[in-house]
């Protein structure tokens, strides 16, 4: 089963791409993008009251949704929201404490994953020459699509030095990044709840899928 | 940098200016060095202003009065521009700015605030030429 | 750089350019002298210098306009409805730059085709300096 777990729709401010798109690029370029969903993760915010079901029904593709904040050890993806999480955090707030977050999620029942770790500023790496490491992460994004040269690589020393899983999405703004970067997981995960559970389980590991669109646009 | 912003200003036009009419020579020099259509197909018959020519207006004021200090420098962080009708030489445009939006998110540089300027423009006919939504980021 | 003629049948996937090209720094003071861009920055490497940055920077608007001119080459009887762009990182003048994009969506109608198009600009060594999105009204076949 894979997924890109990071991607955002024109409902976060600085991407232009229709969900729907999304979904029809995906089943065209399914051959080099074997996604079986997407996981929209947009910037600062959540709308209990969105609803794609309709749209997953008329491409075959999983469609859930999570969301990605901003706090002082940097960006966070968090799935399994709820209404308790959104009373108690201002998902707008750019200064969230990560170290209040986390573990709240977690007990809320659903988990937040520290995004492109690697990126200057709002990367876990960055935080962690400072600061002390946080508790409660279980995995952090490895792969993210959007990152520069040299961003993703700097991971791979937390991940072994920390013991955390690691994750992959695309970060995608626009239609034609989506699944660039994906998520496969060893068991189905059909809903947010199944999502949650699979991450906090294992059994997973990023996938790359940028040389092979490479080499079928040369 | 935590920004108040008095929402008020979201959607209040701060200005409004009328331009000098478009000149052949201004788009002659703005097809010259933007090279966005090639000299060879610039029709003499029917000189158009290339599509991003629009991005030349400057009113009266950029930003509106009574907005807090944003940060010590300000940067172009994106365009959204919807066209309507063509420039031509002798047209008269006037441009309307508002403020569209106000946020802050943090980045790579850091944190930063942005606000959004729209601009309609329009022609001496009230036709519509162009809606530029202007992203500037501050840090 | 591929122009797309009549007889193509655009669809989803339809890659547009690459257009290959490197800026000089004199191309970009005329360029913000003609958008009315009088900062120090779009000027010269001193005149940037002096405000804070590494060397002379290309416009924003300057980039638009590549995105702009991507399109025109490739579609030159089209007309060009929305352009959007994201300035993800300054550009200086003297660097390879490689303006690519490739259509998402096709609308079908009576009027003639409009294509979405993603656009990017990328260095030459691949990392993404500019990211935008257009529409554009092709004229009705036949």
């Amino acid at each position: 089963m894979i997924l890109d777990l990071h991607c955002h729709s024109e409902a976060s401010e600085d991407s232009r791409a229709p969900v729907e798109t999304y979904l029809k690029w995906l089943v065209r370029k399914r051959d080099l993008l074997p996604l079986d969903g997407i996981v929209l993760t947009e910037h600062r915010q959540w709308d209990p009251h969105v609803d794609y079901r309709a749209l997953e029904d008329k491409y075959g593709l999983l469609i859930l949704r999570g969301a990605e904040v901003e706090t002082d050890y940097g960006h966070v993806l968090v799935y399994g929201v709820t209404d308790d999480m959104t009373r108690q955090f201002d998902f707008g707030d750019v200064r969230l404490s990560a170290r209040d977050l986390i573990p709240a999620v977690t007990r809320m029942g659903g988990i937040a994953l520290p995004c492109h770790p690697g990126r200057p500023t709002v990367g876990l790496c960055e935080h962690y020459v400072s600061k002390p490491p946080l508790d409660g992460v279980v995995a952090v994004e490895a792969l993210n699509g959007g990152s520069r040269r040299g961003e993703n690589e700097r991971v791979q020393a937390l991940i072994d030095r920390y013991g955390y899983r690691a994750v992959g999405g695309s970060d995608s703004h626009l239609v034609s990044f989506i699944g660039i970067c994906a998520t496969e997981f060893d068991r189905p995960v059909r809903s947010v709840e199944e999502l949650v559970e699979a991450l906090y389980a294992g059994g997973y590991r990023p996938v790359d899928f940028r040389s092979r669109l490479k080499e079928a646009s040369a | 940098m935590k920004m108040e912003v008095d929402p008020a200003l979201i959607g209040q036009e701060y200005d409004h200016t009328t331009f000098a009419p478009v000149t052949e020579a201004e788009i002659r020099e703005y097809v010259e060095a933007s090279n966005e259509i090639p000299a060879s197909e610039v029709d003499v018959e029917d000189l158009i202003a290339p599509p991003t020519f629009v991005v030349r207006l400057r009113g009266r004021r950029f930003m509106p009065g009574g907005m807090p200090r944003m940060g010590r420098t300000g940067f172009d962080a994106g365009k959204d521009i919807e066209f309507g009708v063509p420039v031509r030489p002798g047209d008269v445009l006037t441009a309307s700015s508002t403020v569209h939006d106000v946020y802050e998110k943090t980045g790579r540089s850091g944190s930063m605030a942005f606000i959004v300027l729209r601009t309609v423009v329009t022609n001496q006919r009230d036709q519509l030429v162009a809606t530029i939504d202007q992203k500037m980021m501050f840090r | 750089m591929a122009q797309a003629s009549g007889a193509d049948v655009i669809d989803v996937g339809y890659e547009i350019g690459p257009l290959a090209l490197t800026l000089s720094g004199a191309e970009v003071k005329r360029y913000a002298l003609a958008a009315r861009m009088f900062g120090g920055r779009f000027m010269g490497d001193e005149e940037a210098r002096r405000e804070g940055f590494s060397a002379q920077v290309v416009p924003g608007n300057m980039s638009l306009s590549l995105l702009s001119r991507l399109i025109g080459r490739t579609f030159p009887n089209g007309v060009l409805q929305r352009l959007s762009a994201t300035f993800r990182a300054l550009i200086h003048p003297g660097h390879a730059l490689v303006v690519r994009g490739v259509v998402t969506e096709v609308h079908r109608t009576d009027h003639g085709d409009v294509l979405e198009c993603d656009l990017v600009i990328e260095s030459g060594d691949g990392e993404r300096l500019v990211t935008g999105t257009a529409s554009v009204q092709l004229p009705p076949a036949g």
